[in-house]
């Protein structure tokens, strides 16, 4: 083809001019990339460029209400590894292999990635710190031991089903630690080293140290002391009576806080992989729905009193073995009846008929209002995981029978920490507070209160003056009646028994039982109010009076600081009981004296002494009747 | 012609020592690359002296090679699949890249057939079409996109200064446009590339890692750079930072001031080139010299426009630096035909 001369030279300069000019775009953009976008690049770039090798943050600590630490952290280094800061990975392999028990083909494998950072696991996650600085002793290019933690449990299995465990890389899998695993949980520290692409550190830039964040810490409203209590308590009851589970309630009935929570088996919080989920999942206080027995007589009794409709003391009730309801024969569980009472009697013991006719007085609509008031039905609200809400009869299906054994603690399904609640508020002037387990959040940094879980009242159930007479008749079951084993000297406290069959299926479960006893002390202001309940014990007769009295007795008495004021109710004596008396005030006596007061006890003598400085018991202490008295002369 | 061998020899000696540093532990690159670039000395040399070059047999010859290695490397077996794309052929010692060689050939045949001015238009456009369409086929099957892009754009060039009418183009860049619209339409993942492009920052680690990446390099560099050997991004960040983002490397070392005086130094052996393009003797010989630099000047300015993110990423090399031995080769043997047909010209001028 053929152009002229002219036109070939006009062409050649518009290419050439066409080529100029695409470069010059490009130095453009090299000029709005290098110096307009230039401090925007760069802070990307800085992002890009940190290598952080993670410090694991501490997660925060589950506190008793005292400051005691009940779950902490303990030091346990992570390995981690950067490829390109060694070019051997074949030696790495095979110093380390051993040492933290891996195959050195499979550790090989692990850390000759084409990646910035390795995390050696799980072999070389959370080792011991002693491993660690052997490990950092021989100074192996790209081999770091990152700071990591576990966490540490000083108490074992304590509370273990309450709060629950943290999983592999500390994240909260059940209980407190779950529920509360955004408060408790950290923000990863890392040491940042500003590294060239080749991961060495460079010379210009200095590392840096990005701080994260401490967990908060979770502070419980748990009395580690009385925990502790409670759960020596109960493991003893397992252990003595082969039962198959056992619960045990602390709260303070004055404002709601819980003070001890035990469900028993628990377990280790660090191997709960050994444990079924059945139990780690279950936080039985609040999970396990069971019929109440004769505790739930407390609601009925509170009800009657309330409603003005019976007078303990006056009113009398013949009870012969039985009542007929709409043709059902509904049992006392003393078979042969306790014949004529008074209904403190009937209290005292736990006598059903007599409960049925306090049901009955108190009147169907009102006996379900009263106990829908005192919390039945519903979930406490206590903010643990997984609480039932527990079943009651709708109020269609709310017959004669069910009305009659619904007054006695039958047909209806409630979960211990609904039974606390309401008897709290039945003893405690008639408030019904919602029980809580956690008092406070506490900032990991500063330990200062983040929030703090305040008491709530939810309603008032029944009036001071009821209140007063229910605390009055429990004390009476206590010293008088099924309670009687619970009865401490000199240590005030009402209660009362519950035995209910358990259920299956529907159907009652032939000779397992779960036995319960719900005490408080001291009996004319309680401060502590205690449930403990055995399922399924055996080699003893399946009474709570028998066996759950006694541990909540032992509870109230290792537990309570106050003793309470007012003359206690001296115990009842029955036969077969040891009989004991009240211990004279000896001191100041003589040694001639004591002899022409003719004591049925053994007088015991430390020091030669003519006159008596001290004594053991102490005066107005009980002793059996032929017990010892040691004491103490002045030289 | 003195300046720019001087350029050439500067921005190869950046180039090497580019490639010496990014793999400081991995001698080989740098070796092969030096080795490489003996042979490609060499060879244009030779070709420089050698005188068929102005042949057209030659140019036929070479464009029914470079067809039949085309194919051949579509061949299992003979082929080697790399990155995706089946590009290479194993010559044993070396890798080939029959693209390369087809970009050179076509634009000698079609600048042959360009220059012969007894043929009608009509016959020259079809003669242009086939001779170019053929290796383009072949190269896309491959795939290797940008390859073709850069050819396609060489030719453009060198169609324009055959001197065929402006309509010509005009009709074209609209064709293209529709072409274009339709080849994204047809395949999602061109449009995501799109994208990244347009917006590399919505996606950071996936589609628009390598734009963000290299962007991330350059820009904090500033007027002068982190300095020799210091560059963050080499290792890890930046794919293949031997080849195909070795520019961008280069301006975090040295910074803007590198920047501009490698742009600086392509532009000026551009500029002797067209200078010598101007000075040809036959038409034929200028229309070659103006092809094969215009080969060079998009495939650097492409590979530039990737790399500060002007242009959405496609992979070629930037001519003289990147690590590559057929590409190294095949630049150096360009310079070696562009000096043996100005040599030419300059004896003759003599004469």
């Amino acid at each position: 083809m053929a152009i002229s001369k002219l036109k070939q030279i006009v062409r050649l300069r518009l290419i050439w001019i066409m080529i100029i000019f695409l470069f010059v775009l490009v130095l453009l953009k090299l000029v709005q990339l290098q110096f307009f976008q230039f401090d925007e690049l760069t802070t990307k770039a800085k992002e890009s460029w940190d290598r952080e090798l993670p410090y694991a943050s501490l997660r925060g600590n589950i506190l008793d209400r005292n400051g005691e630490v009940i779950v902490g952290n303990k030091l346990a280094p992570t390995l981690f590894y950067m490829p390109s800061q060694n070019e051997n990975p074949e030696q790495v392999a095979e110093e380390i292999g051993s040492l933290i028990g891996m195959e050195k083909s499979e550790l090989l494998e692990q850390i000759n990635k084409r990646a910035y950072l390795v995390k050696i696991a799980p072999k070389g996650k959370n080792i011991s710190s002693e491993l660690a600085m052997e490990i950092q002793d021989k100074n192996i290019k790209g081999l770091y031991a990152g700071v990591d933690y576990l966490r540490d449990y000083p108490y074992g299995n304590m509370l273990s089903r309450l709060i629950g465990f943290t999983g592999y890389d500390a994240q909260g899998l059940a209980g407190i630690e779950y529920q509360y695993d955004s408060i408790l949980k950290g923000k990863s520290s890392a040491v940042r080293m500003f590294t060239d692409a080749k991961g060495v550190p460079l010379p210009h830039v200095d590392d840096g140290w990005k701080n994260g964040v401490k967990g908060n810490h979770v502070q419980l409203t748990v009395d580690l002391d009385i925990q502790q209590v409670v759960e020596r308590e109960l493991s003893q009851a397992m252990q003595k009576y082969e039962a198959t589970q056992a619960i045990a309630i602390v709260m303070n009935p004055k404002n709601g806080e819980i003070l001890a929570l035990a469900s028993a088996p628990n377990f280790n919080p660090s191997d709960y992989q050994e444990v079924d989920s059945t139990v780690y999942n279950r936080n039985l206080p609040v999970w396990m729905t069971f019929e109440p027995g004769s505790t739930f007589k407390i609601i009925t009794l509170s009800a009657a009193l309330e409603e003005n409709v019976v007078d303990l003391q006056n009113d009398h009730f013949h009870d012969k073995g039985y009542t007929m309801v709409e043709g059902s024969r509904l049992r006392c569980w003393k078979r042969s009846g306790h014949g004529n009472q008074t209904f403190l009697e009937v209290v005292e013991n736990s006598c059903n008929p007599g409960f049925i006719e306090l049901g009955n007085r108190v009147g169907a609509e009102k006996l379900q209002e009263y106990i829908r008031n005192f919390g039945f039905g519903k979930s406490t609200g206590s903010g643990m995981a997984g609480e039932s809400s527990g079943i009651l009869f709708s109020k269609e299906n709310f017959g004669p029978v069910e009305h009659a054994t619904t007054s006695f603690g039958q047909g209806i399904s409630v979960t211990p920490i609904q039974q606390v609640q309401a008897v709290a508020a039945a003893v405690n002037g008639g408030y019904l507070y919602k029980p809580f387990i956690v008092k406070n959040t506490i900032d990991g940094e500063t330990n200062e209160i983040l929030s703090s879980s305040e008491p709530e009242m939810k309603r008032q159930v029944i009036s001071e003056e009821t209140s007063a007479i229910v605390r009055d008749a429990l004390e009476h079951v206590v010293a008088e009646g099924s309670g009687r084993n619970a009865y401490r000297d000199q240590l005030r406290i009402g209660g009362k028994t519950g035995t209910a069959q358990k259920v299956q299926n529907g159907r009652y479960m032939d000779g397992e039982y779960i036995v319960s006893f719900i005490g408080f002390a001291p009996a004319d202001n309680p401060e502590l109010i205690v449930y403990v309940a055995i399922d399924n014990p055996k080699h003893s007769t399946q009474f709570g009076g028998v066996i759950a009295a006694p541990i909540v007795g032992q509870i109230l008495e290792d537990s309570l600081k106050t003793k309470g004021s007012g003359t206690q109710i001296e115990k009842e004596y029955r036969w077969g009981d040891v009989e004991q008396v009240r211990t004279p005030n000896l001191v100041g006596t003589k040694r001639k004296e004591i002899t022409s007061y003719m004591y049925p006890f053994n007088i015991v003598w430390h020091g030669d002494g003519d006159e008596i400085i001290s004594q053991l018991p102490k005066e107005n202490g009980l002793i059996p009747l032929d017990g010892t008295i040691h004491v103490y002369t002045n030289k | 012609m003195f300046l720019s061998i001087i350029g050439i020899f500067f921005v190869h000696s950046a180039g090497s020592y580019w490639s010496e540093v990014h793999y400081k532990g991995q001698m080989p690159f740098a070796l092969k690359q030096a080795a490489y670039l003996i042979v490609g000395i060499v060879g244009a040399f030779i070709i420089q002296k050698a005188s068929f070059i102005r042949s057209d047999g030659f140019w036929r010859g070479l464009y029914i090679v470079a067809i039949l290695m085309l194919i051949g490397v579509l061949i299992p077996g003979i082929g080697v699949v790399r990155n995706g794309s089946q590009s290479w052929i194993s010559l044993g010692f070396m890798n080939f890249q029959p693209a390369e060689l087809a970009k050179i050939a076509v634009l000698g045949v079609l600048a042959n057939s360009l220059a012969n001015v007894k043929n009608s238009r009509m016959k020259m456009y079809i003669q242009s079409g086939l001779l170019l369409l053929l290796p383009i086929g072949f190269i896309m099957v491959q795939p290797d996109f940008g390859s073709a892009f850069v050819l396609v754009v060489a030719v453009f060039f060198l169609l324009f200064a055959a001197g065929l009418p402006f309509k010509f183009f005009l009709w074209i860049g609209m064709s293209g446009i529709i072409a274009f619209v339709l080849l994204i339409v047809s395949a999602p993942y061109r449009l995501v590339r799109i994208q990244a492009f347009l917006d590399p920052w919505n996606d950071p680690l996936g589609s628009g890692f390598q734009a963000i990446q290299s962007l991330l390099a350059i820009g904090p560099a500033g007027l002068f750079g982190f300095g020799y050997g210091n560059s963050r991004q080499k290792f890890l960040y930046l794919p293949e930072p031997q080849n195909d983002f070795i520019f961008s490397i280069l301006l975090e070392e040295s910074g803007f001031i590198g920047g501009f005086i490698i742009v600086l130094a392509f532009l000026t052996f551009f500029s002797t080139s067209f200078s010598m393009a101007a000075r040809a003797k036959t038409r034929e010989r200028q229309l070659m010299i103006i092809g094969f630099t215009s080969l060079l000047a998009v495939q650097t300015f492409l590979n530039m426009g990737v790399v500060t993110g002007l242009l959405p990423v496609t992979g070629v090399t930037l001519p003289f630096i990147s690590y590559g031995g057929s590409s190294l080769v095949m630049t150096w043997g360009i310079i070696g035909i562009i000096l043996n047909l100005a040599q030419e010209t300059e004896k003759e001028g003599r004469r």
